[in-house]
């Protein structure tokens, strides 16, 4: 099959995703505490606007959201991915952010973001098609 | 005859010069069948001992709009409640053991579907493994896609200690 469609314009940005979701966290949950009746609309905000900000891209992608907002007990959450799926073109976007200081690699990102009260863990895959 | 002997030396030194080692054998072996009349075939490099070089595989259009088959979401079901089942159902909450767990977990549920041969259908397998302290959890997702093929299946586990979700996307790769 040809291909029409040039490099840079349909490739994953990975840079660019990380602060759509870091804006996203943000403005669904901010500053607020865990407060058990909002957790189910903040997991949908989040997605929904990450999902918003993704299609604005426009790049023929389809994309999987994921979203994790857990209470902050002491308890622990183990997060793994696995994929198959074609790595040339694929990519997962999972950011971990810890009070501030933001790490990724290069092909794939994870957003941990936490406050005193919460976790949240935001995961993007973004599928060629 | 002590002419031709020279003429195939000196072919076979020519040969040896450009490499082809597997033509100065069979010279070998006409000399051999003209004296006692028995064939044998030598190669002196062994086959399949090198990979040759192959372009990357160019492929023709298949014409074909959309899948065949669809994705088994049940049977996927099936095949992560069992991995979870058979990994976690002994197991009490442990840091280091989960975080072994939750990859091991995810890499065996892909394995198993793989396995199931599901053409044309890319797979993104998550799990998400947690201890159970009394915590509210919410776990949510959306996706971007063509729901005619695309889907998903998910599961949840749970036991005294913790619990696990497994999801399993499957994406039709047009």
């Amino acid at each position: 099959m040809d291909d029409f469609q040039s490099g840079e314009e349909c490739a994953f940005v990975t840079d660019e995703v990380t602060n759509i979701i870091k804006e996203a966290i943000e403005a669904a949950i901010g500053g607020s505490a865990y407060q058990h009746n909002k957790v189910n609309q903040w997991t949908s905000n989040v997605v929904e606007q990450c999902l918003n900000q993704l299609t604005k891209l426009g790049k023929p992608f389809k994309y999987i959201v994921n979203c994790v907002i857990m209470q902050r007990t002491g308890a622990g959450l183990h997060c793994a991915s696995s994929c198959f799926w074609d790595s040339a073109t694929d990519v997962t976007c999972v950011i971990m952010q810890k009070n501030g200081a933001g790490l990724h690699t290069a092909r794939s990102c994870t957003i941990r973001w936490e406050n005193k009260t919460m976790y949240c863990i935001v995961s993007v895959f973004g599928l060629a098609i | 005859m002590a002419e031709r002997d020279v003429a195939r030396d000196k072919a076979a030194r020519l040969l040896k010069k450009q490499g082809s080692m597997s033509s100065l054998a069979s010279s070998d072996v006409n000399r051999v069948h003209k004296v006692g009349s028995m064939s044998t075939v030598s190669f002196m490099d062994e086959p399949g001992h090198e990979e040759p070089y192959r372009p990357p595989v160019k492929y023709e259009n298949t014409y074909q709009i959309a899948p065949g088959k669809k994705f088994p979401a049940a049977k996927v079901r099936h095949v992560i409640r069992d991995v979870l089942e058979g990994y976690l159902s002994e197991e009490k909450y442990e840091p280091e053991l989960c975080r072994q767990m939750s990859k091991t977990i995810s890499e065996v549920i892909k394995a198993r579907i793989k396995e199931m041969m599901i053409p044309r259908f890319k797979i993104i397998c998550i799990v998400h493994i947690g201890q159970l302290n009394g915590q509210g959890m919410q776990l949510g997702s959306r996706c971007l896609w063509d729901s005619s093929a695309d889907t998903f299946s998910s599961f949840e586990f749970r036991n005294k200690s913790l619990f696990a979700v497994g999801s399993v996307y499957g994406v039709y790769y047009e």
